[in-house]
């Protein structure tokens, strides 16, 4: 047993409105410089939707993550070999076209062009060439066009479903759509790392965080290939790969990560979970049917005391073991069960977890009963046909089966293609709300209650502390964020001693010209 | 007079034999003595006057197969008879492989005056030296060649250094002359390549041999190199270390390595290529080279070009 720490995320994308505040929040602090404009550490895509860059999910395009090789494991398009051959010429990385050309817009020639018969305007200029283009992408080019041909029917998690399904789902009065913020996964066995050919990507043995060393970094771009999430990133400029560095300064000072930070919609969590190093390579070669759940419990529980004992020994501090206790990632992923990796079937074992959208499954679509709309009132909206949109109660679960965005489209995101897996999460987050609706409002009895949270596996504390994180919880609450021991790393690195007495109020070095 | 002075100095530098000869024959008439003169100059380089062929013909014995006046024009211009047709000019040139005989730079008068310096000393010289007049039919030529090879002693390695780093121009002549790499080449892996402005000269020791070069390096008569070196005569000691460094880079020719392939290295490289191109475009050939957005990009600018 090799005990580990790793700060992990949730993200509850129930909660996410698609504001894109997290990505700005990462752009102005990371990527706002040259080489990197088109880089988008952080990013929200529409699904159904190709995302960014376009297609990324679709493996036989860029040969992104892992897969079986025997007993084990071997990168899809990178690793020893593959990466020797291809190491001048590496031939599936994305081209800017599938990101977008970055552009800005002339805007001086607003205020300084010369007086004319024509309205001066501010053409668009390539960040890259300095040339004026023609804008044919842009980052969230596709923001919130779910149904459309070019970008949600291209969406590569559809391949299982029908033709049928897949018709079923643009159907206007059915469309639907929910966003997906992203950000690297912080993997556990990460791609990135293995197919690096000069070693600049590690994995930071405190917390997990994947970080690419800018002076090993020779730009051969294996990373860039390598990561099935596409969240390695080349910049043109330095001729380096960047790529999300989970803001380690500010977790290093005990502050969320800017993406977290400004999420409008509270929608992020972060904390430690404690993990079995030695299972590593094991899990990841797990049959494709087991992968999710052997991912799952690769998660240690921080308050068995033979973990403590043995997370001690490997040298994690107490304070980190503490922060594990109390961790929001824990309670989401193993306490409660209602979060899911994103796309286990790359096999990197990624440490972003998502809770399932709920609100698209939520309701459905039937026959409406006249009866039932005399009741309901002016508001209600009614279409000339007798459809509506119903998100009525009355049968427990029932519009699951009958969701108007198939179980399979989930399943496909989130659990590596196992339905009743992202079944039983959203059974939870509807047994939660049907479970809140009788606290509060009341109008659903106590009884129906009980059996929903039974079928669903939950108890009324479980609903309410689920309530409580999801809705309520503060700042500390979301971001349990472990000490970094900054202290304890630089005596790793050198005696503190010889600091002592020659740094003080500014530096001296060498001898002062005075010019004299 | 200046001219005498000239003279003078070029009787120092001049080839030993010719010297003899003129002191011999107790040269009092000026025309003789200019005629000797300017062909030690002009002409000992490429011809003698019964030792045999070099470059040119021997010319003992001139006078009795050409007429003075035929001499006389041949001299003046040699390649003007050749393209006037003349039968016999082209003859020669044609059995001298087309090597061109620079035009004259002397006046006509000092063109006689070198002719009767040929008649003159050639008839005791024709008597000692047999066999050297050939026939126009060329008989045996090759008979009459005096062979470089047999008369040939290796060099010493000092004067093949000298001589190499003369020619290089890493050591300086003596009087300021140019170094000769500036317009020729030898052939030699330990040279740096020189200019294609001259004659290249990896085998010019075989076609002249050593009194060959010691004439031409003595008293170039070739009228750019007359005029580079003018003012900037060889050294008898320059000349050596060079005639050495040329006969070894000839003795050398074959041991070189970058060997010429002709048309042969062009095409291996063509085939080479097409070779490369085909493994390359054979192992990449699922290389992503177009966004897979491209079908919508390519419609969008198509709706752009329809609307214009």
């Amino acid at each position: 047993m090799d005990i580990r720490s790793q700060i992990s995320m949730i993200f509850h994308l129930d909660k996410c409105i698609g504001c894109h505040t997290c990505s700005i929040a990462c752009k102005n602090i990371w990527t706002d410089r040259k080489g990197v404009e088109y880089q988008w550490w952080n990013n929200v895509e529409t699904k159904p939707g190709t995302g960014y860059p376009s297609k990324w999910e679709d493996q036989d395009i860029y040969k992104g993550g892992w897969e079986k090789s025997g007993s084990s494991i071997k990168l899809k398009g990178a690793g020893k070999v593959k990466g020797l051959g291809n190491i001048f010429h590496n031939p599936h990385m994305p081209v800017i076209d599938d990101y977008y050309e970055p552009f800005t817009y002339k805007y001086l020639d607003l205020i300084e062009s010369p007086a004319g018969d024509d309205q001066p305007t501010a053409r668009p200029v390539s960040l890259i060439t300095g040339k004026p283009i023609d804008i044919k992408s842009g980052p969230n080019w596709d923001d919130d066009l779910s149904g459309t041909p070019d970008y949600a029917r291209k969406d590569p998690n559809l391949v299982n479903l029908s033709p049928a399904e897949q018709e079923a789902m643009f159907q206007l009065e059915k469309m639907a759509f929910f966003y997906l913020p992203r950000i690297c996964n912080h993997c556990l066995n990460p791609g990135c790392v293995a197919s690096c050919p000069s070693g600049a990507l590690y994995k930071r043995g405190e917390d997990g965080i994947v970080l690419v060393n800018q002076d090993v970094c020779r730009g051969w771009r294996m990373c860039v290939t390598a990561c099935p999430y596409k969240k390695t990133y080349y910049n043109w400029h330095t001729g380096k790969s960047e790529k999300c560095i989970l803001c380690f300064p500010r977790i290093e000072a005990g502050l969320a990560p800017a993406c977290m930070h400004s999420c409008v919609g509270r929608i992020r969590y972060l904390g430690v979970v404690l993990y079995d190093a030695d299972r590593i390579e094991e899990v990841a070669s797990s049959d494709d049917k087991d992968l999710v759940q052997n991912h799952l419990d690769l998660i240690l529980d921080p308050h068995d005391p033979a973990i403590i004992k043995a997370a001690k020994e490997n040298g994690i501090p107490d304070s980190t073991i503490r922060s594990a206790q109390a961790s929001p990632t824990y309670k989401f992923v193993k306490d409660w069960g209602l979060a899911l990796p994103l796309h286990a079937e790359f096999r990197t074992l990624p440490m972003l977890f998502y809770v399932p959208p709920l609100l698209p499954v939520m309701a459905s679509l039937g026959k409406s009963d006249p009866a039932q709309l005399d009741k309901m009132g002016p508001v209600v909206k009614q279409w000339n046909d007798d459809w509506l949109y119903d998100t009525s109660t009355d049968d427990i679960f029932g519009t699951l089966d009958n969701a108007r965005f198939p179980i399979e489209y989930m399943a496909s995101l989130f659990s590596a293609g196992d339905t009743e897996m992202v079944k039983a999460r959203i059974q939870k987050l509807m047994a939660v709300r049907i479970h809140r609706r009788h606290v509060t409002v009341g109008d659903i009895s106590a009884e129906k209650s009980a059996e929903a949270l039974k079928q669903a596996g939950l108890t009324a504390k479980m609903a309410d502390d689920i309530y409580y994180l999801t809705s309520l919880a503060k700042f500390d609450d979301r971001f349990v964020i472990p000490a970094s021991h900054r202290e304890q790393a630089i005596e790793m690195m050198e005696f503190t001693g010889d600091k002592k007495g020659s740094a003080g109020f500014g530096f001296k070095e060498g001898t002062a010209q005075r010019g004299l | 007079m200046t001219t005498d002075f000239f003279v003078k100095r070029r009787f120092a530098v001049a080839g030993s034999l010719a010297v003899l000869a003129c002191l011999s024959l107790v040269c009092a008439a000026p025309a003789q003595a200019s005629g000797e003169t300017d062909f030690n100059t002009y002409c000992g380089a490429c011809h003698s006057i019964g030792q045999g062929r070099r470059v040119g013909p021997d010319l003992a014995g001139i006078h009795d197969r050409r007429s003075q006046d035929w001499l006389e024009k041949f001299v003046k211009s040699s390649q003007a008879m050749i393209k006037s047709g003349d039968a016999e000019a082209v003859a020669l040139a044609a059995e001298y492989s087309n090597l061109v005989m620079p035009d004259a730079v002397i006046s006509a008068a000092q063109i006689k005056a070198v002719l009767s310096y040929i008649r003159d000393s050639a008839s005791p010289a024709a008597a000692v030296v047999p066999g050297t007049v050939e026939s126009l039919a060329g008989a045996a030529p090759a008979a009459a060649e005096p062979s470089p090879a047999a008369e040939v002693v290796p060099p010493s390695p000092a004067d093949i250094e000298t001589g190499q780093a003369l020619f290089e121009g890493s050591q300086r002549f003596e009087n300021g002359g140019a170094a000769c790499n500036s317009c020729h080449h030898v052939r030699n892996d330990a040279v740096m390549g020189g200019g294609i402005l001259a004659a290249e000269l990896t085998t010019v020791f075989s076609r002249m041999g050593t009194p060959g070069l010691r004439a031409i390096l003595g008293a170039a008569p070739f009228p750019v190199m007359q005029a580079a070196y003018e003012n900037h005569v060889l050294t008898e000691a320059e000349v050596g270390a060079l005639v050495a460094f040329l006969q070894y880079a000839d003795s050398e020719e074959y041991n070189q390595l970058p060997r010429d392939y002709g048309i042969g290295l062009f095409l291996t490289g063509i085939v080479g290529a097409a070779i490369l191109f085909l493994l390359f475009g054979t192992v990449w050939r699922g290389r992503r080279v177009a966004s897979v957005n491209q079908a919508i990009y390519d419609r969008q600018v198509k709706s752009v070009s329809d609307t214009q």
